[in-house]
């Protein structure tokens, strides 16, 4: 048996598929493979595959993760890639498969890219710069024990932001995985409460998931 | 802005934003420079309810299969989003192109169920499509047609629609849409192709009818303009065999109602049970072979991706194979871990071996549909089973290890009385008694569970009991009331319907042209989703009534006569009036009719349609 992960893309209308059907999705779409995917072995059998992370509605994706096993040793990851993207629904696509070489407990962050729109993205990068510069950046989170303010700042680390035609265009990386998982709209919630420039977020899109040391997760 | 751009800037503040944003696998996406016709197919509910129909998931595939045909999919959208496209000038756009609706050829509504008429003006308004036919352009384009079964008495939407197409679409929409091409190509006006079209089998143009009435308020006399036919016979496929089948569904990215494949086994009844509009109006009976069912099922699994399978047909157990068909079919299904449901399976012929196969594939509560509470009253309504075979299948069943059983029955049916009303809580108390009677039954905690739901009876049209009134919402609820009073164990749980529905239900199902005018007015008061608890308003009705002059009780309530002339008599179900009528005075004699297989009833079907109905049905047709 082979253990495999997959890196695939949700881009496009694909975005509005919500992780719930997600999980229907991908089953549908491994039947119409006819790959021939490890099933459990307990009362009610079923194909197993898991995702590494949780996307939100209308988020865009290209480093979605996806583990899964294949019952046939011979068959090439090539192979399973094609055959999988034959079947894929518009705006899913699978990038890479390859076996599965870490935990999925070696995830500790992720990239986001997003474009805040607004009518004057001279004055939003301002404040966005303010609220940047501050020492620190607090939120209210809501957790499983209830509403806790937290400090975003130490955990955020902004890769890009400048000022385009429609916004202003951000780069953010934010913790993610098993221990802490951090939203980009935590950030747009903390710069709305500064009385920023009104903004709308747009084209939020996953573009890398990490481990520790920075370097792709799979 | 492009509308896909619209749509998107506000599909994140709405529920369930894939059903309005298309690519579906599955869906079928065409050039529109390369397309010659194009056809929205309407279904006046939400896409959650419309995406499970199998007539619009057959007609889609078989219309697209014409290279220069477009048929795309259109649903009403939920109250939250109705309210984003209002307020921003979206309209009513199909899921396939995005492009509004208002610029298709056709617009084709499927008409289901009664309560959702006022959806279809709600959505011919957010189409920006005039409402009233005789609004709409000279020109050839936009025509507003319906099927379904709903439209075997249209009367009630006749000032809405261009065309009403009666009885099986499979051959006759492609008829009406390749003439709809010959006449645009020649630069024909509408009403060029809709005198045309009339002459079409099947096709009934409502324009061309006029009716008058007699002071009473029944119907004088109906009039034909434009060399109509006087009568206008459904049609049906008579090969059904050999009928297009989908080989591919669209699959949903949201949960839908019946989210999985339905593979057709049969079309029509053999039962001929009084109440039932469907088993009158989908005559002749008509099977596939077991090979078909097989192919069709194999082919819509592997190419949805579908794990689910279920057998669709008004009573599966009919079929003259089903013992090797299910055979079969749970070989494949077994081995390729996809689950197999059976609805549709009859009391009275559920044998231990039939049980036996429906364990294998499942083992949820099982449902029956006694519908009358007393003997004498399953007569009358021809429901053709005994309480032996109710008592005797429950003990199968409990044998077999079930512990819960589901019973459907009718209150308000005609001949009704207190004691048929109590019969229905001594049944259930006699099947309690039962399964503590068997040394064999499941030994599970709360022991046995008898549920029982009663709907209000709906006298419908081309049914027997056509004639019949309806109780009136005081009957009702007597009857309800003296239901639960009659249930003396907790383990029987009773449901009942809101008898303020059912009575809209009847008069739009036996309403006459009339109507129209309400119908239009209750949308005007803000009726839409009348089939949805929390949308219903039944006083807005009733104020539409009024307003327009319309007595409810005199379609609701009144016994329409034999020999009054019905708002539907000009169309022809196959089913000859004289055979209802027969059967309605049987139904009050308490007698019953034998099934179609036992012994012909007379009902006019094979005469018309020319051809014994079993001859060759039996081998397949």
């Amino acid at each position: 048996m082979q253990r495999l992960r997959a890196v695939f893309e949700k881009t496009g209308r694909a975005k509005y598929i919500s992780h719930l059907d997600l999980n229907r999705c991908m089953l549908r779409i491994f039947r119409r493979s006819g790959l021939p995917i490890w099933y459990t072995e307990g009362f009610n059998p079923h194909p197993y595959y898991s995702f590494a992370l949780a996307l939100s509605l209308g988020f865009e994706s290209r480093c979605e993760i996806m583990d899964f096993n294949i019952t046939d040793d011979a068959m090439s990851a090539d192979e399973i890639r094609d055959r999988l993207n034959t079947v894929m629904p518009e705006g899913m696509g699978v990038v890479s498969v390859a076996p599965q070489v870490q935990k999925i407990t070696a995830i500790t962050h992720a990239d986001y890219s997003f474009t805040l729109e607004t009518a004057s993205p001279d004055r939003l990068k301002a404040d966005i710069d303010r609220l940047l510069s501050a020492e620190e950046i607090l939120i209210e989170k809501k957790t499983k024990k209830g509403v806790r303010t937290v400090d975003i700042k130490p955990d955020m680390q902004v890769t890009d932001c400048r000022v385009a035609d429609s916004g202003v265009e951000m780069s953010l990386r934010l913790p993610a995985g098993t221990q802490t998982n951090y939203n980009p709209t935590l950030f747009f919630e903390a710069l709305k409460n500064t009385g920023a420039e009104p903004f709308e977020p747009c084209r939020i899109c996953r573009t890398a998931i990490l481990c520790a040391d920075g370097s792709n997760f799979a | 802005m492009l509308l896909k751009d619209k749509i998107e800037k506000h599909l994140l503040s709405v529920q369930k934003p894939s059903r309005y944003i298309g690519g579906e696998v599955g869906s079928v996406i065409k050039d529109r420079s390369k397309v010659d016709v194009r056809f929205a197919f309407c279904f006046p509910d939400t896409y959650d309810i419309g995406m499970s129909h199998l007539g619009m998931k057959i007609l889609y595939s078989l219309t697209n299969e014409r290279e220069n045909y477009w048929c795309e999919r259109c649903f009403a959208p939920s109250e939250d989003f109705e309210a984003v496209m209002r307020e921003n000038d979206i309209p009513l756009y199909a899921l396939e192109s995005l492009d509004p609706i208002r610029d298709f050829d056709f617009i084709g509504f499927t008409m289901q169920y009664e309560l959702s008429y006022s959806n279809v003006l709600n959505m011919l308004d957010l189409a920006g499509i005039p409402i009233f036919a005789k609004d709409r352009t000279e020109e050839l384009t936009q025509i507003v047609i319906a099927g379904g079964p709903c439209v075997c008495n249209p009367e009630p939407l006749a000032d809405f629609f261009d065309i009403f197409v009666l009885g099986e679409g499979e051959e006759v929409n492609l008829e009406l849409i390749d003439l709809y091409w010959e006449m645009k190509q020649q630069g024909a006006k509408r009403i060029d192709f809709l005198r045309k079209a009339a002459q079409i089998e099947g096709v009934y143009v409502p324009q061309f009818y006029s009716f008058t009435y007699k002071e009473d308020g029944t119907i004088a006399a109906v009039n034909v303009t434009e060399n109509a036919p006087e009568v206008i016979r459904k049609r049906i496929i008579r090969d059904f065999d050999k009928v297009y089948y989908p080989e591919n569904f669209v699959v949903p990215f949201t949960e839908i109602v019946h989210d999985r494949v339905s593979v057709e086994v049969l079309r029509g009844c053999i039962r001929g049970c009084r109440f039932c509009q469907a088993g009158f109006i989908y005559r002749p009976f008509r099977e596939k072979h077991t090979d078909t069912i097989c192919r069709e099922t194999k082919a819509l699994c592997e190419n949805t991706g579908y794990d689910e399978v279920s057998l669709a047909s008004l009573s599966t157990s009919d079929h003259s194979e089903i013992d090797p068909m299910l055979t079969q079919l749970i070989e494949y299904t077994a081995n390729e871990h996809i689950n197999l449901s059976l609805p549709s399976l009859r009391v009275d012929n559920f044998s231990e071996a039939l049980l036996e196969k429906i364990k294998k594939v499942r083992k949820s509560g099982l449902t029956f549909a006694a519908e009358g509470g007393t003997q004498r009253l399953r007569d009358v309504i021809n429901k053709n089973v005994t309480e032996e075979e109710i008592m005797n299948t429950c003990r199968i069943a409990f044998q077999g290890g079930y512990a819960a059983v589901k019973l459907y029955f009718m209150m308000g049916l005609p001949t009704e009385t207190d004691e048929d009303i109590v019969g229905i809580a001594e049944l259930a108390q006699r099947i309690i008694d039962l399964f503590y009677s068997i040394e064999d039954r499941p030994r599970g905690k709360g022991g046995v569970q008898v549920s029982v739901s009663c709907a209000t009876f709906v006298p419908k049209p081309f049914t027997p009991f056509q004639f019949e009134p309806q109780d009136t919402r005081e009957m009702i609820e007597h009857k309800q009331k003296l239901l639960l009073s009659s249930v003396k164990s907790k383990k029987i749980k009773v449901a009942y319907h809101d008898p303020n529905v059912s009575q809209l239900e009847v008069i739009l199902a036996k309403g006459d042209r009339r109507l129209c005018k309400a119908i239009y007015t209750a949308w005007q008061k803000g009726c839409k989703f009348d089939s949805w608890e929390e949308h219903y308003r039944f006083d807005k009705w009733l104020e539409a009534f009024e307003e327009c002059g319309i007595d409810p009780a005199f379609y609701a309530n009144r016994r329409f006569e034999y020999d009054e002339i019905l708002p539907w008599d000009h169309l022809d179900y196959l089913v000859s009036k004289e055979f209802l009528i027969r059967e309605n005075k049987t139904a009050h004699q308490s007698k019953t009719t034998p099934n179609c297989r036992q012994r012909c009833s007379g009902c006019g079907v094979n005469k018309k349609v020319g051809r014994e109905c079993f001859a060759k049905a039996e081998s397949g047709i």
